[in-house]
């Protein structure tokens, strides 16, 4: 009998290892059995591949050569180079970190370098200095949907915190402080809230079920550790409008860190950040294998980047990270399956 | 070797003998728990202050921007080899060392009171975690919910 060698046994174990991940990927997961899990995947109309990228978090500061600025810049080349070109750029929120029209017309004018249309959506700090004036002046409507290559795109505003500076009586300098904190602990969670709610039902009314549909939301459709806003509080309501669908891909920033779950027909990532990356909050992932390792301080560049997001015909998604730094273990540098 | 041996000795002796003197004296009272207590989280409430202050350093950064919850600090893993560093060192040098670099600050002093509630907060917020050198990813401190369980912070 021919002897394993240890090269041989170690080749066998990693392409176990990637079985093994392949079915976790789709498992099912304890939230999922709650309601809206369970549910095998249909298939879903057939569309003309392509690829779009995706950046977010670069929290600009109102200060020149700020380091900051560099790794926008850095981001935007990247996509520049991708070869071939994507057709579109999505930002996920946060270009700014204290909602300042400076911090935001400066984040427009190295985004604007961008070879290719790209489509916004804005995160707290980019917001709540003047409850998004400044932001939708540069940018337009703060939820959107549209049509690409029989993808139906759909983006949301889900930063919506209940009042809590009114009766407090902040201004708006003070009101922009507390939510630049993660921990805010009186800001409250956030949401979309029911006006968008409205118009999402009313925007997916007519779309067949077998239309494939990619949601773009700051912060995740998932409850991860809602300390740091690591959710969404209408998710529930979101997912159940969007239940329909044969199958729908969520990406989302805020997080500044690979993470992935799946709930019923809903895969669901989350974004690098280009400004710094974020530990992992003390709650157990639902996926553990699918993160970023453990990122050196000295090295500003860790666990930061932009990504690529590549739809084949099936609507089979493939989200590459591409990492400033080295930080990502393998089976997450090969792209997460969406 | 062997006059610290027994230099140690003496001392142990001399606790003992101070330790039964001590155990004359009444325990404290509930009123000087709470004091107590009550001045650690007037600390641990500074140092959130100013862990979140973006004016320690000059690029607008603050700890809890890459810190939140005083998270990847690790403050019970304290001190030990940080490559960083160059050195076995402290909390308290890291807490400086990224005040300078990253935040492009001014050191604190090691002993100074923002140092000392600095190191209140962080350590605050890893009560219970157990020490792992090993764990190859950075983690938060405790779960934490917003309200109960955390010290109300004044105006808030």
């Amino acid at each position: 009998m021919e002897k394993i060698s240890r090269r041989r046994f170690l080749g066998m174990s990693t392409t176990m290892a990637a079985g093994t991940l392949f079915t976790g990927t789709f498992a099912p997961t304890a939230t999922s059995f709650f309601g809206l899990g369970g549910v095998a995947e249909a298939a879903t109309k057939k569309i003309s591949p392509f690829t779009f990228a995706v950046l977010t978090d670069t929290h600009l500061y109102d200060i020149a050569d700020h380091r900051f600025d560099g790794f926008l810049a850095k981001a935007v080349a990247d996509v520049n180079a991708m070869n071939p070109l994507p057709d579109f750029v999505l930002y996920a929120g946060d270009i700014g970190q204290s909602g300042k029209e400076s911090e935001l017309k400066k984040g427009k004018s190295i985004l604007d370098k961008l070879k290719m249309k790209y489509t916004v959506i804005p995160g707290e700090h980019d917001y709540y200095l003047d409850m998004g004036k400044a932001w939708r002046g540069f940018f337009g409507d703060d939820h959107w949907s549209f049509d690409h290559k029989g993808v139906h795109f759909i983006g949301m505003n889900s930063i919506l915190v209940p009042d809590f500076w009114t009766m407090a009586g902040l201004t708006p300098q003070e009101r922009m402080g507390r939510m630049e904190e993660l921990e805010c602990h009186k800001c409250g969670l956030w949401g979309v809230g029911s006006q968008q709610l409205e118009w999402l039902a009313k925007d997916v009314k007519n779309i067949t079920p077998d239309t494939p549909v990619v949601v773009l939301t700051h912060s995740p459709l998932w409850d991860y550790y809602p300390r740091w806003n690591f959710q969404t509080s209408d998710a529930p309501e979101i997912r159940a409008i969007l239940r329909k669908f044969d199958k729908v891909i969520a990406i989302h920033g805020h997080v500044h860190q690979v993470v992935y779950n799946k709930i019923g027909n809903i895969s669901s990532a989350g974004l690098m950040s280009t400004s710094w990356p974020w530990p992992y909050p003390p709650v157990q992932l639902p996926y553990p294998t699918l993160k970023m390792g453990r990122v050196d301080p000295g090295n500003f560049e860790d666990g930061m980047g932009g990504h690529a997001l590549a739809l084949s015909q099936e609507f089979d998604g493939l989200l590459n990270y591409r990492e400033f730094a080295h930080v990502l273990p393998e089976n997450v540098r090969r792209g997460l399956k969406l | 070797m062997k006059l610290i041996k027994y230099s140690l000795i003496a001392g142990v002796a001399a606790t003992a003998v101070l330790a039964g003197v001590a155990q004359a004296k009444d325990p404290r009272t509930a009123a000087q728990v709470d004091d107590e207590w009550n001045y650690l989280m007037a600390a641990v409430e500074k140092g959130d202050g100013l862990w979140h202050n973006g004016k320690l350093g000059s690029n607008g950064l603050a700890c809890g921007n890459c810190h939140p919850d005083g998270s990847a600090s690790n403050p019970h893993t304290w001190p030990k080899y940080q490559s960083n560093l160059g050195k076995v060192g402290t909390l308290r040098d890291m807490i400086n060392w990224c005040i300078t670099v990253p935040m492009q600050g001014k050191p604190l002093a090691l002993d100074s009171a923002e140092m000392v509630s600095m190191e209140a907060y962080a350590t605050y917020m890893h009560q219970g975690v157990k020490i792992d050198l090993a764990k190859d990813e950075q983690y938060g401190g405790v779960p934490v919910k917003s309200g109960p369980g955390y010290p109300d912070r004044g105006g808030y």
